[in-house]
């Protein structure tokens, strides 16, 4: 009996998916249902019961239909008794539930919905109750699953030999004397040449494993390997990359503040918890506060990097026209795939800690984005600048910069910075505003309002008189 | 002015209007009259997939519209979109990136096979280029054929590639009979025909 039971289990649970059709034939269509138990259900004994002779005995009373509508009217009336049957339903997992009963006191008590197909349920409910480890991804049993693998573990092992035998013919190459190869520059050329097609091979070895595929999708992947770095990178440029890159030339930072710009790092911009759009307007209260970059890089290895903010929008009513404004400067910030936080917080905190001046990484501190009374928005870029070769700057030097008036060009020049990523947003007069400048210490900016000048229109002169 | 206000409300309650929409409901929901959920009141039945869930927020009312378009798109006889669990996703897609990878190789090694057809097509070919009358092997300079004009002579004269010359000769080749029906170039019959005077 013992070793028949899981088997019967199996049948029953397959049996409890099907609908129980034409229950009002009496016992006899129903008892081929019952199959193997041993003891027949509580509502069979109550039907079986008037079939006795001893029909004189007041039937048991019947047991609680939880389900009928008499029921669940009399629940509804009473929510406190009905709370406390809900309570008596045990644990529902939706992974395991497996019968229409219980999915449906699931959906009505925690309001889930059940997890994968009832059968999916079904076996794992049971696997649970035997204690029966799961079957490990690779080791599926299905034939076209197997075969497949066994094609891809062989390719696999192909370009791992090829790997091994370019690089071989690398080390080769490196230790060929110039003369040989053909002078510096063709061998300088063929050496990229032949890296690129190792770090090409090294993802093609990887990129067919679907534990990869399934670890990158679950976001668990490991980002110091190159397959997971090569995999991220095209999923920020097949979306995140183009929107950025539109609102980038939209907004027009590109001829405004830069020559060109290249953008090799996934940047998420929040102000606290407030996720940032590219280009979207911020709320001068939020703005007040420092930002959190979140700086995704997809190359290998540690990168020193210098962040700027810039508004380019601040308006020169003499001049009738606008200037720049640098709204903060910090540098020597180390990013890598691993280390993708710049909590801009807390390296202030720590920079007001720090004794020691080489550890201070803020130059000019935040000044929060201000815009007057009617003057069209503000534009305020964030650029992400690559320090050369991991060079650490002097912070006391770049102190010495101007916020007015402040040239990201002559920045970049002077610093020998590589711009690899930029973000935006935009601020304008709000209703916050004029407490965010007092308490910035621009109160008398506060009643300035900007109006646009007026265009006059041309003197009328009458038609004959134009076409004299 | 008062009634005026109410109107939309009155509509609303119109009696025929609250027939077709009771009768729309039980044709959208058949299955579940059969079940034993027979006491829900009428207007907790609206038309979803998710039924119960719909049942606990019965505060936000959907707009009828949303109802009907619901209705029509999830129709019971409209199959539900197939997806596959994540897993079952998987072994498709590894399943499908092996696919791919066996058509790939397949491509490769008939390119190969067709290139490696042309090299000893190319190769016989230059061997009859250097072929003499006597099938002896004469040197690049003596031999003819180089450059574009495979009918060029070389110093040795028509004795050297005559079967290549031949074989190059493309007049005719497309007008008439089809070339798969062409003559193998061979070295026999001689030119001369049969040589009567010949004896041992």
């Amino acid at each position: 009996m013992a070793s028949i039971k899981p088997s019967l289990r199996q049948f029953s649970t397959c049996l409890r998916c099907v609908r129980q059709a034409g229950n009002s034939n009496g016992s006899l269509n129903r008892s081929p249902l019952r199959l193997f138990s041993t003891t027949p259900n509580a509502w069979e004994e109550v039907s079986t019961q008037p079939t006795t002779p001893a029909a004189a005995v007041p039937p048991p009373p019947p047991p609680p239909a939880k389900d009928s509508p008499a029921s669940e009217t009399q629940t509804q009336a009473e929510p406190h008794s009905r709370d406390d049957l809900m309570k008596k339903w045990g644990t529902l997992d939706p992974k395991l539930v497996e019968n229409k009963r219980d999915e449906r006191r699931l959906l009505r008590r925690e309001g889930l919905q059940p997890i994968g197909s009832r059968r999916r349920r079904a076996v794992l409910h049971r696997n649970s109750i035997r204690n029966t480890p799961e079957v490990p991804f690779e080791q599926l049993p299905y034939q076209c699953f197997q075969e497949a693998r066994k094609i891809l573990a062989e390719d696999r092992q192909e370009k791992i030999k090829a790997i091994e035998t370019q690089t071989l013919r690398l080390n080769n190459l490196m230790a060929q004397d110039v003369g040989v190869s053909g002078g510096k520059a063709a061998k300088e050329a063929r050496i990229r040449s032949m890296q690129n097609r190792i770090d090409e091979l090294v993802i093609l070895a990887d990129i067919n494993d679907p534990l990869v595929k399934k670890n990158f999708e679950d976001g668990t992947g490991d980002m110091n390997k190159p397959i997971y770095r090569y995999l991220a990178d095209q999923k920020w440029r097949k979306y995140k990359r183009l929107i950025l890159e539109q609102r980038v030339q939209q907004l027009n930072l590109v001829p405004d503040l830069l020559p060109a710009l290249d953008l090799k790092v996934d940047i998420d911009l929040a102000f606290g918890r407030k996720k940032i759009a590219p280009g979207e307007f911020v709320d001068s209260r939020i703005s007040e506060t420092l930002p959190r970059l979140t700086v995704q890089s997809f190359e290998p290895g540690q990168k020193l990097v210098t962040v700027v903010v810039v508004d380019p929008d601040v308006p020169v009513p003499d001049k009738n026209s606008f200037t720049y404004r640098c709204h903060f400067i910090a540098t020597n910030i180390p990013i890598s795939p691993t280390e993708t936080s710049i909590p801009l917080t807390r390296i202030e905190h720590d920079d007001v800690k720090a004794t020691d001046a080489k550890n201070k990484k803020i130059a000019l501190s935040w000044s929060p984005p201000w815009a007057n009374k009617g003057a069209p928005y503000h534009r305020l870029a964030i650029f992400i600048l690559e320090q050369e070769q991991g060079n650490p700057l002097s912070v006391e030097q770049i102190k010495k910069t101007k916020r007015q008036g402040f040239i990201l060009r002559s920045f970049v020049d002077k610093y020998k910075l590589k711009p690899i990523g930029a973000t935006l947003f935009r601020t304008k007069w709000d209703e916050n505003m004029a407490g965010v400048m007092e308490r910035a210490g621009l109160a008398d900016q506060i009643n300035i309002e900007f109006k646009r000048q007026r265009v006059e229109p041309l003197p009328y002169k009458r038609r004959t008189e134009r076409m004299r | 002015m008062i009634f005026s206000t109410f109107r939309p409300a009155l509509q609303v309650l119109h009696p025929s209007k609250l027939c077709t929409a009771n009768a729309l409901r039980q044709i959208a929901r058949p299955q579940l009259q059969s079940t034993t959920h027979t006491a829900t009141p009428a207007f907790q039945s609206l038309f979803s997939t998710t039924t119960k869930l719909q049942k606990k927020s019965l505060k936000n009312v959907v707009d009828p519209r949303i109802t009907q378009i619901r209705y029509h798109l999830n129709h019971p006889l409209t199959p539900r979109p197939l997806h596959f669990s994540r897993n079952r996703h998987l072994r498709h897609w590894t399943i499908h990136r092996a696919w791919l990878l066996f058509l790939r190789r397949r491509r490769w090694a008939e390119e190969r096979s067709l290139e490696r057809q042309y090299r000893s097509m190319y190769d016989a070919c230059e061997h009859l280029r250097l072929l003499d009358d006597n099938g002896n092997r004469v040197s690049e300079a003596e031999g003819g054929g180089q450059g574009p004009d495979a009918g060029r002579l070389g110093v040795k004269g028509r004795e050297v590639g005559r079967l290549y010359r031949g074989a190059m000769l493309k007049r005719g080749v497309w007008g008439s009979v089809p070339i798969e029906y062409a003559r193998v170039q061979t070295d026999f019959p001689p030119r001369d025909g049969w040589n009567h005077d010949w004896t041992r």
